[in-house]
């Protein structure tokens, strides 16, 4: 029995080549953009599932709700985990990580590199995050202050192939020794580094350590079994509240702690401020979850009409069935397994596709996923019933529809696909529209990401990020700064030199400013950068009131301020020209005996600019000259003969600091690197839109042909009434082209909905323009009517004698 | 063998009855060759149908070997008719996609006879038709008469006591046509199976034993 269905199966197949083609390509295509997107989705929740006990982690982070910013916060005030830790019984231990960019000057022998990447830890941190160990002791390790643990990774680098532990090694010039060796990190750690240094070695003053305010931290706690993680949260949260009150200074209101659990770590702090961890975006996993599904859905509705359309074709066969003795059971059954066995075929090729085109997929997303439904029984199995149960849900329908055929109407040539299967027609219909405003949606989607794209990529941030190049000071090139700065200048390749801390798209301080007034002093936060005379000219910024620092007023060094437009309104000023000559003070961050605190007014306004990613506003930004802090410099070179003042540089750099290496950046490296999500977003909805469209087009080719051949008889007649290959091909294409119509409208709201929501987290977007729409609806269009067109230009060119007679 | 009594079909068309068979009373005994003529919507394949359980009467009642069909359960009406009743077609109505072998096989598929019984009853019913030769060819490979003869042994298979068919050579000439009506004469004779064919020519009517002649849907004393 199964042998003669299999048979039956494997001729009509073969016998129809290209419907089958199409039906087992466009299944294909479908299942291999799920497995694709399925294998990035699992790998994306794999993050920190290895850790053991890790339930019962949780890192805190900080709800901010303040007027500039609303944003959740990684970075933590040291004290919440000395608190927790005292006074809540629930808390079994914490561990804390410096806020901290993590490059450092390695230096061992002749091998001398910076290392980026690297932790500052406290001493807990192997006890909360068990790693493995290849040498030392992780429960001593951590212990003393000048000690440090390095990856494998860097332990070859540096001591080739000896045991590193208990050997010493230049970090900056300072000499720690090294307790500890990790196995490679597991590449689903949340956190990436190369290093880790104890808290000890940091070198911040104790009292820093019992600060409220001073959030330059990231708290783990690990809770107890059975601890209730709500309850401890809302404690924290009291806590900080009580202690915001007894500051009297204060007068914005504090930032909540929230726990998040470690497995929410990787997807769950998209849009974190001050994070260190290794980020996914949870929504956009969901959204291509959601697209994996529609494609699915789509190359599974394309079985569903293919397989529906072919059975009439095969009425006869059900019929001769039926009359043979052919219960409807075994007919359901037959044709149900026709299309598991389709099904099959298509996942074995989905599958093979996928291990092809997974090389890619890893390079695309930097990942290292492996996919072998062969060597790995669980995920074969899984695939194998996915195919199984693909087909019974494609095949039901079709079955059900075939085994109700009545047989002496099918035998006496009366079409099935006539009257009395006009709601399998019908059916046929919906799944079109499904199919196509799944379409259209993806279509006007990827037009508005592909927008959006372009103008985060475009936008003006009000400086100019091209040619900057930027690195951090190091060895004595402070002492001599000025003098630094003049050898960099006598290149013609320079633009101008600047020096501070705080560039656009770096690290950025942020900190309270002070407008005195009579009564009360009024506190705000700022975003401080600590700048030079060349700042401005530098960053190319534009000063719309007021003027640049100029050596030629001597007051500038330690009384003038500038400020950002947006500072005009959050201080109250009104207008950039109201705003000049307004008080300012500062609490200088390495206070001198005569005055700790900085009183001048403000000399100038600039125009907003982005120093931040497009993903935030721009909030207040405060510039002032403050020569005791001197973290970067960036040079604006010119582009012409770039390698040599990049070289220039490099010399000067020697002959200043010979001891460290050179080390540079692009400063819009960095502003690229804020959207590479969007990037790959917007890559992986071209690649998807695509391929729904290609399906839904290969479905529509087909169920066109099919058409075209039921009403071979209808056609002939026309013709030999008259009718010309234009009425012809009218009449075929309208049936489908209405559906298309009605999908499009469908989209439309739809689309509006989604878009507008996503477009809400930006604060800087396109609008959802509407010839978006018109341009999606046309897209659907003509790609149907060119589909749809082929098959009736060719049905009504047939001469209707040759036609007529087959019938 | 079969009993049918007050059958009435009709479609019920904008208030109107429009009848098909009307008041057909029939009695047909076991062994008997019959032929029903009538001109074309006389509703002679309406009754075949009827008769062979594909289609039901819109009134009446059917007695088949002693049964009542319609108040048997679906389950063993289907039953009774996979036992004993065969059906030969104008237009043969073989399979594209199957072999003559295959063709001839599926209705013991369906009655799950073994694979070994299978084998033999097929090749000895092959044998008994002169059509070894054929049975790795496809439909489309054969003569109409060629057809036709598949089709008759495709409905004899099962060892049906009762053989229904349709215009069985009304796709056929004359030739292909007389071999065929040898072939149910012989069935008839040698076997004693019941056949009840609906034809056109005055010829083919002949072979059979008695002839029912019908018009508008009634039977012509």
């Amino acid at each position: 029995m199964f042998r003669n269905y299999l048979k039956t199966a494997l001729r009509n197949l073969l016998r129809y080549k290209g419907f089958s083609f199409i039906n087992i390509a466009s299944l294909s295509i479908g299942i291999t953009g799920c497995l694709i997107i399925g294998l990035f989705v699992w790998d994306e929740m794999q993050y920190d599932k290895f850790i053991k006990g890790g339930e019962n982690i949780f890192r805190i982070y900080q709800q901010r709700s303040n007027s500039s910013t609303n944003s959740p916060s990684a970075n933590t005030p040291p004290m919440l985990a000395t608190y927790a830790q005292q006074n809540f019984p629930e808390v079994d231990f914490t561990s804390r990580l410096l806020m901290w960019n993590g490059k450092m000057l390695f230096e061992k022998g002749d091998v001398r590199s910076f290392e980026e990447k690297g932790l500052i830890a406290d001493s807990t941190f192997f006890k909360m995050f068990p790693l493995k160990f290849i040498s030392g002791d992780s429960k001593t390790a951590m212990n003393a202050p000048a000690s440090i643990i390095i990856t494998e990774e860097l332990a070859k680098k540096y001591f080739g192939n000896t045991d590193p532990v208990n050997q010493s090694i230049q970090l900056e010039k300072e000499s720690f020794i090294v307790k500890g060796v990790l196995a490679h990190i597991p590449e689903h750690f949340h956190l990436d580094f190369n290093y880790v240094i104890p808290m000890s070695s940091s070198g911040l003053p104790p009292e820093r350590m019992l600060s409220w305010g001073y959030n330059q931290f990231f708290t783990y706690l690990r809770l107890k079994n059975g601890s209730d993680p709500k309850g401890l949260e809302s404690k924290l949260k009291d806590v900080v509240i009580k202690k915001a009150a007894e500051d009297p200074d204060e007068t914005e209101p504090p930032s909540l702690p929230v726990l998040q659990p470690l497995s929410d770590i990787h997807l769950g702090s998209a849009n974190f401020e001050m994070d260190n961890a290794k980020r996914g975006n949870g929504s956009y996993v969901k959204g291509l979850s959601i697209i994996a599904g529609f494609v699915l859905l789509i190359a599974c509705f394309n079985f569903i009409n293919l397989a529906t359309a072919r059975s009439f074709r095969r009425a006869k066969e059900i019929g001769v069935r039926k009359v043979v003795g052919a219960d409807r059971k075994q007919l359901i059954a037959q044709f149900t397994g026709e299309t598991i066995l389709l099904s099959i075929i298509a996942f074995v090729i989905a599958v093979i596709a996928t291990m092809l085109l997974l090389p890619m997929l890893n390079s695309f997303t930097q990942k290292n996923i492996s996919f072998n439904p062969l060597t790995n029984p669980f995920l074969g199995l899984s695939i194998f019933l996915a195919a199984i149960v693909i087909g019974m849900f494609s095949g039901i329908y079709p079955a059900l529809v075939m085994s109700g055929f009545q047989p002496i109407k099918v035998l006496k040539g009366l079409k099935a696909g006539g009257n009395n299967s006009g709601s399998s027609a019908t059916l046929r219909q919906v799944l079109v529209i499904v199919q196509f405003t799944l379409s259209a949606l993806l279509i006007i989607c990827t037009i508005i990401v592909y927008k959006q794209m372009n103008f985060l990529n475009q936008k003006d941030l009000g400086f100019n990020k091209e040619q900057i190049v930027y690195f951090s000071v190091r060895g004595d090139i402070q002492k001599n700064y000025e003098s630094f700065k003049n050898e960099l200048n006598r290149s013609s390749g320079v633009v101008s030199v600047t020096g501070g801390y705080g560039l656009p798209g770096d690290q950025l301080a942020t900190d309270g400013i002070i407008v005195p007034e009579k009564n009360s002093d009024k506190n705000f936060t700022a975003i401080q950068l600590l700048v030079d005379h060349d700042y401005v000219k530098t960053m190319g910024l534009k000063i719309v009131a007021g003027r640049d620092f100029s050596r030629n007023f001597s007051t500038d060094v330690a009384e003038g301020f500038i400020i950002n437009e947006a500072a005009v309104k959050e201080l109250g000023f009104g207008s950039p020209v109201a705003a000049l000559g307004q008080q300012l003070h500062w609490e200088k961050w390495i206070p001198d005996s005569i005055n700790p605190i900085k009183k001048g007014k403000i000399i100038g306004v600039v125009k907003d600019f982005h120093v931040k990613s497009l993903h935030e506003k721009v909030g207040t930004v405060v510039m002032h000259i403050y020569p005791e802090v001197l973290v970067k410099m960036a040079v604006k070179v010119k582009s012409d003969n770039l390698p040599a003042t990049i070289q220039h540089i490099k010399q000067t750099w020697t002959k200043f600091a010979p001891e460290f290496p050179p080390d540079y950046n692009f400063l819009d490296e960095n502003f690229a690197a804020m959207y590479s999500a969007e990037n790959k977003l917007s890559t992986l909805l071209w690649i998807f839109t695509l391929m729904a469209i290609f399906i839904g087009c290969m479905g529509l080719f087909s169920l066109a042909a099919f058409s075209a051949e039921q009403k071979t008889k209808e056609i002939g007649i026309r013709k030999v009434l008259g009718a010309s290959v234009f009425n012809i091909t009218t009449l075929l294409s309208k049936s489908f082209l209405k559906p298309v119509f009605i999908s499009t409208l469908l989209a439309f709201p739809i689309a509006w909905w989604l878009l507008k929501n996503w477009l809400e987290n930006y604060p800087y977007r396109v609008s959802v323009s509407w010839w978006v729409f018109a341009l999606a609806a046309i897209a659907a269009f003509v790609i149907a009517c060119i589909t749809v067109g082929y098959q009736a230009i060719k049905a009504a060119t047939t001469n209707p004698v040759k036609s007529l007679r087959t019938e | 063998m079969i009993t049918l009594k007050n059958i009435y079909k009709w479609f019920q068309s904008g208030g109107q009855r429009n009848f098909i068979l009307k008041d057909i009373n029939l009695i047909i005994k076991e062994g008997e060759f019959v032929s029903i003529m009538g001109p074309s919507g006389s509703g002679k394949s309406t009754l075949l149908n009827i008769i062979g359980m594909l289609d039901l009467p819109s009134e009446g009642t059917y007695h088949f070997m002693d049964k009542s069909v319609y108040d048997l359960k679906e389950k063993h009406r289907a039953e009774l008719y996979k036992k004993n009743i065969g059906f030969v077609f104008q237009s043969y109505h073989l399979i594209d996609e199957l072999t003559v072998y295959e063709n001839i096989e599926i209705p013991l598929l369906y009655q799950d006879v073994k694979k070994a019984d299978r084998r033999a009853i097929v090749a000895d019913m092959l044998d008994r038709f002169s059509i070894v030769g054929k049975k790795d060819l496809f439909p489309s490979q054969l003569s109409g008469g060629q057809q036709q003869l598949v089709g008759i042994v495709r409905a004899l298979i099962a060892r049906p006591k009762l053989l229904l068919a349709d215009e069985p050579t009304g796709n056929l000439n004359s030739k292909q046509g007389d071999d065929i009506m040898d072939v149910f004469q012989k069935l008839n004779d040698e076997e004693g199976v019941t056949i009840i064919q609906v034809t056109h020519s005055e010829k083919n009517a002949a072979y059979g034993k008695r002839v029912i002649h019908l018009l508008d849907g009634q039977v012509q004393q």
